[in-house]
Order: structure tokens, then C-alpha cells, then sequence
């Protein structure tokens, strides 16, 4: 069957690529993805928002003190304000793999990148790396607000400046990881936003006002507990190490469960 | 090239797609025709690995769709054109698909050129309409110059324009050499368009050969005739050896005859005649043959799918 060779592609079978040229590229692909559609914007406004404000607004509280701070840290608030800006993280990265499914944009991501495997590594990369990094600087922003807002009374020792930065890194990274997952397995914005709120907010706070042991003992073991202990402190139960085996469990178990429903089912049926 | 080879698909208890097996060559406009629910669209998502085949395999230049590093050289694909974020713009659309695909950024404004989206590119795709989207999903389909085409109902939704524009595209990826099957219920459009047919129904292949093939082997003459002495021409007719069916007061339908036979027998009996006319067998009438064929062979609970000339027979 030999064809006319009137253009390029029609001389001979395309050039094999490497498959690390292919993820490459397809990091590219869902970089320029995140980023030209609004929600993802308008996510990190959000976080940006929550974090530069509530460091500048704490900045001028200290200020205002009627017993001003004597040079305290300043990172205290960048774990504060990640509290709160985290689920706007979250949402952020759980829509940017949800809104292929709800979209049907998942038909031509498939068919640009049939080799599922790298898809879900690239998407997961991307998204999660992304925000996790929005996350950390947003961090350092808001540090720096609140360090602006109540000079001279508050300091930025660089030592606690990058244990802070890396424990917010290390939240953000297993939560929006997390919701990378929840996003592949569930394939639906709203079911997603809801698992990730329960997970990480709701169920936390709630299950042990009802004073039984055993749901105090089953919030003990839910991602939410162990990013406000690690942000906040103060989480009875919690140690940092528990903390860290938590969190990492809910992203890897979330990972391997989004991966296999990428991998074994239809496209989007 | 493109081989399908026993591709299955069972939904639960559904089986949508049904041990189908055919080739779809080069250089031709291959049409893929079926009603509703036939499973082109399946058939379609399974050759592009969207949709898990149960069994079987589809084959595109000997190759499986999901093992290629750079799809879009190799396939184009038009499937479902709402299939697309609406938020995003027609250019970075298309630029998604290039990054995916190692294709250098001046290849986006060609398509875009190419298939007269002009401005409304720089627009979000939510603004566009049905035909619009159409041109969208053509243009990533042509991005990176592939040797096969698939469109999934490339029509819907075009105006007179577009659909002219869509056949000469056909015709003109088809005479460069290319692989082009086409899926469509637009029978009189595939009729135009195509070269060579693969008709299904209820997950079967039903035939595959040319469309001039299937219309001809289809095709028994009939011819329709008004008089106001249809008894006499009846008798006359029937004595004469052919079937003849009665439709209403003053109309007849004469089976595997032609118009001059007919009338010249009328003339010979000194008959009158008000109307004369052969019955233009169109690929509607055909694929209706076909497809209203197989439900019964289905029903009937048919062993294996009839062959083409068992169908047309």
C-alpha cells in the first residue's frame, strides 16, 4: 500500500521519541492547560488573598499592641494564613483535573496523549508542583507582609524562615496531591470538592465533639489532622511524625487509587 | 491503514460493538454508516484507545493508538466537537495539542487559516457555535499533517457551506494519499462522499465493499406507473411475467422492470398512460434495506453477520 508522498507525514512512519522527550512535552501541554483557562486564576487570587492579607493584617495587630512584639518571628503567620489558603490550593488543583472529566476535554487530552501513564505523572507534577509553589511563595509573601506591616516589631530569622516554608511545602504537596488523586478517581468537580473538604476540614473538626473514643481515634487518621497539627500545633493526638504518616498515606493511597481508575476504565464512561 | 479486528465492546449486558472486523485503506474516503446507537462512535473511541475493547484490536499503521509517542502525526481525530473546556480560547486549544505533540507554533495559525476559524481563534470556545467547534476540532485533527483521519459526524451542524467545505476536505485528504473514514447518518452526504462503505448495525458489520457495489447489489429496478386502466395493464403486465403491486386507485409498481419495457407494453395494448418514471434507488433506501434486514436477522438470533452479498441479496 504505498502512498502518494504529497506532504511530510505521508513519507513514513513518525519518528520515535523517547518517552522522556514525550513527558516533556506533555508537562508542556499541561502547563499551558493550568493556565489558560480562569478557574486556575482566580484560585490563587484567592490563596494570594487569604495569605498576603491575613499576614498584613496580623503585621498591623502587632503594631497596633499596646506591648509591642520584641522582634518575634514573623513566619508564625505564614503557617496560620496556609491554614485557610490551602483549600483554595486544593480546589485549585482538584479542578484542573477535574474539569477535563466534566468538560469532556478528556476525549482530546487522551487522544494528544494516549500513553496514560505519563498523562497522569505529567498532570500530577504539574498541578500539584504548581500549586505547592504558588503555596511556598505565597508564604514567604505573607511573612514579609506582616514582617512590612509591623516594622520594627517583628523579625525574620532565616533558620525558622525555611523550617516554616518547608513544613507549608510539605502540606500543600501531600494535600494537593491528595486531591490530584480524588480528581482521577472520582472524575467530578463537586463529589471532589466535597471528599477534600470532609477530608481535610470537616470530619477533623467534627468527629471528636461526639466524645467517642473511637471517632476521636478516626479523625486521629485523617489527612486534616494531621495538616492543622503541622500548620498549627495544638491538635491533641497528633505528633509530627503521625502527622507525616498521615498525610503521606492519604496522598499515596489517593495517587494509587486515581492512577488505577485512569489506567483500567474508559476514557470517561 | 487501519485494521479492526474483532473488536468486542460489552457495556454490562450490552453488547455495543459485536466481533466487527474490517479495514479501512488509504487513499479512499471510507464512509462508516449505522443507525443511532449502531456503535460507530464506539467503534471509533476504541480505535483511538478512549474506549477499553473487551476483545479485539484496532490496528492504525500497524500499530496500537496507545503505544504511539506522537499520536497526532500519526492520527487526527474529530469525535465529539463539545468535547473541549469552553473556557479556553481556539488558539491555546490547538497550542495544548501542539505542545503535546513536539509541533512548532506556526502549524497552529496555518490550521486555524486552513479551516476559516480566523478571529473567533482568539476567542473563548463557549462563544462558538456547533459548526464553529466543528472547524475547531478539525483543525487540531490536521495539526500535525497525519497519514489517517477519523471524523465522528463531521457534518452536524454545518451549514450548505460548511458541508461543501467538509466533502472537498474529504476528497482532497483522500486523493493526497490519506486514510479517511468518515462516520455519518447522513446517507445521501456519504452517497457523495464516499468511496467505499462500511455499514453497521447493532454493533455487526453488515457490508463492506464500494458504495457503488452496495447500491447496485442493492439496487432492484422498479418501476412506477399511473394509469387511469390500471386492471387491464395489471393483467397485461402479469401475463407478461412481471410482479406487479397495486398502491392505490391508479398506481402501479412494477418489480426488476424498466420504464420502456413498460411502456411499451402499455403502447402495444393501447393503454394510457399518465406517468412514467423508474424509482431512483438512493443509498437511503439501500442502507434502510440493509440495516432493516439485519434487525430481523438479529432478532432471529443469527449466528454471525450476513456477508455483503447475503445483504444485498
Amino acid at each position: 500500500m504505498t502512498a502518494p508522498s504529497t506532504t511530510p507525514a505521508l513519507r513514513g512512519l513518525a519518528e520515535d521519541v523517547s518517552t522522556g522527550r514525550v513527558f516533556a512535552r506533555t508537562c508542556a501541554a499541561e502547563w499551558t492547560r493550568l493556565w489558560t483557562v480562569k478557574a486556575t486564576w482566580w484560585f490563587l487570587a484567592a490563596a494570594a488573598v487569604a495569605m498576603v492579607g491575613l499576614g498584613a493584617v496580623a503585621g498591623f495587630d502587632a503594631a497596633a499592641d499596646p506591648v509591642p512584639p520584641q522582634g518575634d518571628p514573623a513566619w508564625l503567620v505564614s503557617s496560620i494564613s496556609a491554614m485557610p489558603a490551602q483549600f483554595a490550593l486544593l480546589a485549585f488543583t482538584l479542578i484542573a483535573v477535574t474539569s477535563d472529566y466534566a468538560t469532556g476535554g478528556i476525549v482530546p487530552t487522551l487522544q494528544w496523549t494516549p500513553r496514560r501513564a505519563v498523562l497522569f505523572l505529567a498532570r500530577a507534577i504539574v498541578t500539584a508542583g504548581a500549586a505547592t509553589s504558588a503555596g511556598v511563595l505565597l508564604g514567604l509573601a505573607s511573612a514579609l507582609a506582616a514582617f512590612a506591616a509591623a516594622r520594627p516589631g517583628l523579625s525574620l530569622p532565616l533558620d525558622e524562615g525555611i523550617e516554616v516554608l518547608a513544613t507549608v511545602a510539605f502540606v500543600f504537596a501531600a494535600g494537593t496531591v491528595l486531591a490530584v488523586g480524588l480528581g482521577f478517581l472520582l472524575r467530578n468537580t463537586a463529589g471532589g470538592l466535597v471528599a477534600v473538604f470532609l477530608l481535610m476540614l470537616v470530619l477533623p473538626l467534627l468527629l471528636p465533639q461526639f466524645g467517642y473514643e473511637w471517632m476521636s481515634a478516626l479523625a486521629e487518621i485523617l489527612p486534616g489532622s494531621g495538616a492543622a497539627f503541622l500548620l498549627l500545633k495544638g491538635v491533641p493526638g497528633m505528633t509530627t511524625v503521625s502527622s507525616v504518616l498521615v498525610l503521606l498515606a492519604w496522598a499515596g493511597g489517593a495517587l494509587l487509587l486515581g492512577w488505577l481508575r485512569l489506567m483500567r476504565d474508559d476514557a470517561n464512561r | 491503514m487501519i485494521e479492526v479486528r474483532g473488536l468486542t465492546k460489552r457495556y454490562g449486558d450490552v453488547l455495543a460493538v459485536d466481533d466487527l472486523s474490517f479495514d479501512v485503506e488509504p487513499g479512499k474516503v471510507t464512509g462508516f454508516l449505522g443507525p443511532n446507537g449502531a456503535g460507530k462512535s464506539t467503534t471509533m473511541r476504541m480505535m483511538l484507545g478512549l474506549d477499553r475493547p473487551t476483545s479485539g484490536k484496532a490496528l492504525v499503521n500497524g500499530r496500537t493508538f496507545t503505544m504511539l509517542a506522537e499520536p497526532l502525526r500519526e492520527v487526527g481525530a474529530l469525535l465529539d466537537p463539545g468535547s473541549v473546556h469552553p473556557g479556553r480560547t481556539g488558539r491555546n486549544h490547538l497550542r495544548v495539542a501542539a505542545r503535546a505533540n513536539g509541533i512548532p507554533e506556526r502549524r497552529i495559525a496555518e490550521v486555524i487559516e486552513q479551516v476559516g476559524l480566523g478571529r473567533a481563534a482568539g476567542r473563548r470556545i463557549k462563544g462558538y457555535s456547533l459548526g464553529m467547534r466543528q472547524r475547531l476540532g478539525i483543525a487540531a485533527a490536521l495539526l500535525a499533517d497525519p497519514r489517517v483521519l477519523l471524523f465522528d459526524e463531521p457534518m452536524n451542524g454545518l451549514d450548505l457551506d460548511g458541508v461543501r467545505w467538509i466533502r472537498g476536505l474529504l476528497r482532497r485528504l483522500a486523493d493526497e494519499g490519506r486514510t479517511v473514514l468518515v462516520s455519518s447518518h447522513l446517507l445521501s452526504e456519504m452517497e457523495q462522499t464516499a468511496d467505499r462503505l462500511v455499514v453497521i448495525g447493532r454493533g455487526r458489520l453488515i457490508a463492506d465493499a464500494t458504495t457503488e457495489e452496495i447500491l447496485r447489489g442493492l439496487g432492484h429496478r422498479q418501476v412506477r406507473v399511473r394509469t387511469s386502466q390500471p386492471d387491464q395493464l395489471l393483467t397485461r403486465l402479469e401475463e407478461h411475467g412481471f410482479t406487479v403491486q397495486r398502491v392505490d386507485a391508479h398506481e402501479l409498481r412494477v418489480e426488476e422492470s424498466t420504464a420502456e419495457q413498460v411502456g411499451d407494453l402499455a403502447n402495444s395494448f393501447h393503454l394510457p398512460l399518465h406517468h412514467l418514471s423508474d424509482v431512483q434507488q438512493s443509498l437511503e433506501r439501500a442502507y434502510l434495506a440493509l440495516t432493516s434486514d439485519h434487525v430481523e436477522h438479529h432478532a432471529r438470533e443469527a449466528e454471525r453477520a450476513p456477508t455483503t452479498m447475503e445483504a444485498a441479496q
